[in-house]
């Protein structure tokens, strides 16, 4: 460990000469790397959206039981607790014929006063069970559950459409990052290449100090530094991107995809968390493109 | 020091290079192999180096077992084992210090050892006044000198030297063998030298190693090439 530190200002030294050495090569895994990079800020911005506005749908929606007429009024009670203990329903609120009416007629506005005559005996309404859960994700699951329950009628939330938006979402996602993987992939194979040509330029040096006795891990680690410093200056651009891009979008839109019901994530933390991840993964596609190069030249045959 | 019993070593192309070669070489001796071209020097040196495995035999090298050694350890027996080749192999944007200092800083040597040591390798190849220069500036003999203050740089228990005069008048060639017996004498190593001029063997005789088509023919304790070969 003490002969680790101590040598690593020579092979940070060795690491600049070698991003130095061969700057065009250098350049255009750079260049590749941000491109990558790009991409990846511009789909991880849009898809933690695509799921921040999917949440927020999910969380606003709640699931309308209706409780079959045979049930007496005094079993109402055990039926709410056989809801409640349901997994993931964290609140359940009982709305009798009357609220129900309430609510319909709330709906219609100003001609709702016209279904006044249905209040009381006449009300044709059936009681519910107005259940909200804990995690937006499980709301099929727990309405298709809430339906085995006897003396439910019928378990609904506005969530056809929601799923297939989110499946649409979900595509989008898949084909993504499909994409973005496809591109790292290239990414790391400039890299490599890059770091071939540094190993090229110093095989004398390299066969010497293999002649000498250096170790692998001597003979390996400017190369390695040399490729995360290529992945890391490959991310400087995208960084930028997304702090400055982002939070412009964020304030020209005001916090909101045109409407109130997709809000946009706010700027702080996300921005840096993204620009964090947008670093480490530069830093370990240089890692990994040159030490596929590097590996390849510290093989031992004999 | 080092030895050989049984070695054999055929390619992949099927060339046979070793028949069966064993060979003892003590602590401390300074011997010659001398043989034809394709005689199976090469490989000898190869082997010995850590290079290139053995296709049959036994192995052993300053205490090491050459056949059993996995290959992430080559580095480590490296370092018992200095080799100097006929073309040098020196850094030519490194000075003459730069060159032999390499050897030390690629092991991880602290930077006052590697300044200290430099300068008794630079005081022992006779090359103090020539520091500072870059290899181009210097004589073929004065290269070969850096090349084996480098080779010697790290204390090797074993020294291979694999022609090292092939391009150096007999004059200069002559430098080198005084150089390797002063190192051989002073720092104890062990040298094993292959060469193909037979005026040097003849003159500095010493105990040499005769191969022909992989084969031990000779091993004459006493010296001498002409009488013998």
């Amino acid at each position: 460990m003490s002969n680790f530190l101590h040598d690593i200002p020579r092979h940070f030294k060795e690491a600049y000469h070698g991003l130095l050495r061969n700057i065009a090569m250098t350049l255009s895994s750079v260049s590749a790397v941000t491109v990558t990079l790009v991409l990846i800020a511009v789909f991880t911005v849009f898809a933690m959206n695509i799921s921040a506005f999917t949440k927020n749908m999910e969380s606003d929606t709640k699931i309308h039981v209706q409780i079959e007429d045979v049930i007496e009024e005094s079993k109402i009670p055990s039926l709410q607790e056989a809801v409640e203990k349901i997994a993931n329903v964290s609140e359940v609120t009982y709305s009798d014929k009357d609220a129900e009416l309430d609510a319909f007629i709330e709906v219609y506005g100003e001609h709702g006063e016209l279904f006044e005559s249905y209040r009381g005996e006449a009300n044709p309404l059936k009681r519910a069970f107005i259940v909200e859960v804990d995690d937006g994700d499980e709301i099929e699951r727990v309405t298709q559950d809430i339906t085995k329950i006897p003396g439910i009628e019928s378990a609904l939330y506005g969530g056809t459409n929601v799923l297939a938006m989110m499946d649409a979402f979900n595509a989008i996602r898949s084909g993504g990052l499909i994409f973005v993987l496809c591109l790292s992939a290239l990414a790391i194979f400039l890299i490599s290449n890059t770091i071939k040509l540094t190993i090229t330029a110093r095989k004398d040096e390299i066969a010497i100090m293999r002649l000498v006795g250096a170790s692998n891990g001597f003979i390996r680690t400017p190369f390695l530094i040399e490729g995360m410093f290529i992945g890391l200056l490959g991310a400087l651009f995208p960084i930028l991107i997304t702090i400055f891009g982002y939070g412009f979008l964020y304030n020209a839109f005001n916090g909101v995809f045109f409407s109130e019901m997709f809000p946009l994530i706010a700027v702080d933390p996300f921005v840096y968390q993204l620009s964090g991840l947008l670093a480490f993964i530069g830093v370990m596609v240089g890692l990994i493109g040159s030490y596929i190069s590097v590996s390849r030249l510290l093989w031992w045959r004999r | 020091m080092i030895k050989l019993e049984n070695v054999s070593k055929v390619y992949k192309t099927g060339t046979k290079a070793l028949n069966g070669v064993s060979l003892y070489i003590n602590e401390g001796e300074f011997v010659y192999i001398i043989g034809s071209t394709g005689c199976g020097k090469s490989t000898l040196i190869k082997i010995l180096s850590g290079e290139e495995a053995p296709s049959k035999g036994r192995v052993n090298v300053a205490g090491i077992d050459l056949v059993k050694i996995p290959n992430r350890k080559i580095p480590y027996f490296r370092r018992n084992v200095g080799v100097v080749y006929q073309d040098f192999r020196l850094l030519p944007k490194k000075t003459v210090f730069e060159n032999i200092a390499f050897a030390l800083e690629v092991v991880s040597k602290p930077t006052l050892y590697i300044r200290q040591r430099v300068r008794e390798v630079l005081k022992l190849v006779d090359l103090e006044d020539k520091a500072k220069a870059f290899p181009e500036q210097i004589s073929g003999g004065q290269q070969q000198r850096v090349a084996i203050g480098r080779a010697i740089a790290n204390k090797p228990k074993v020294l291979i030297a694999d022609e090292p005069t092939g391009n150096l008048d007999p004059e200069k060639s002559e430098e080198i063998i005084r150089l390797l017996e002063r190192i051989n004498k002073e720092e104890k190593t062990t040298i094993l030298m292959v060469t193909h001029d037979k005026a040097l063997v003849e003159k500095y005789k010493k105990r040499t190693i005769l191969l022909d088509n992989g084969f031990v023919v000779a091993d004459l304790m006493e010296g001498g090439y002409l009488s013998r070969e």
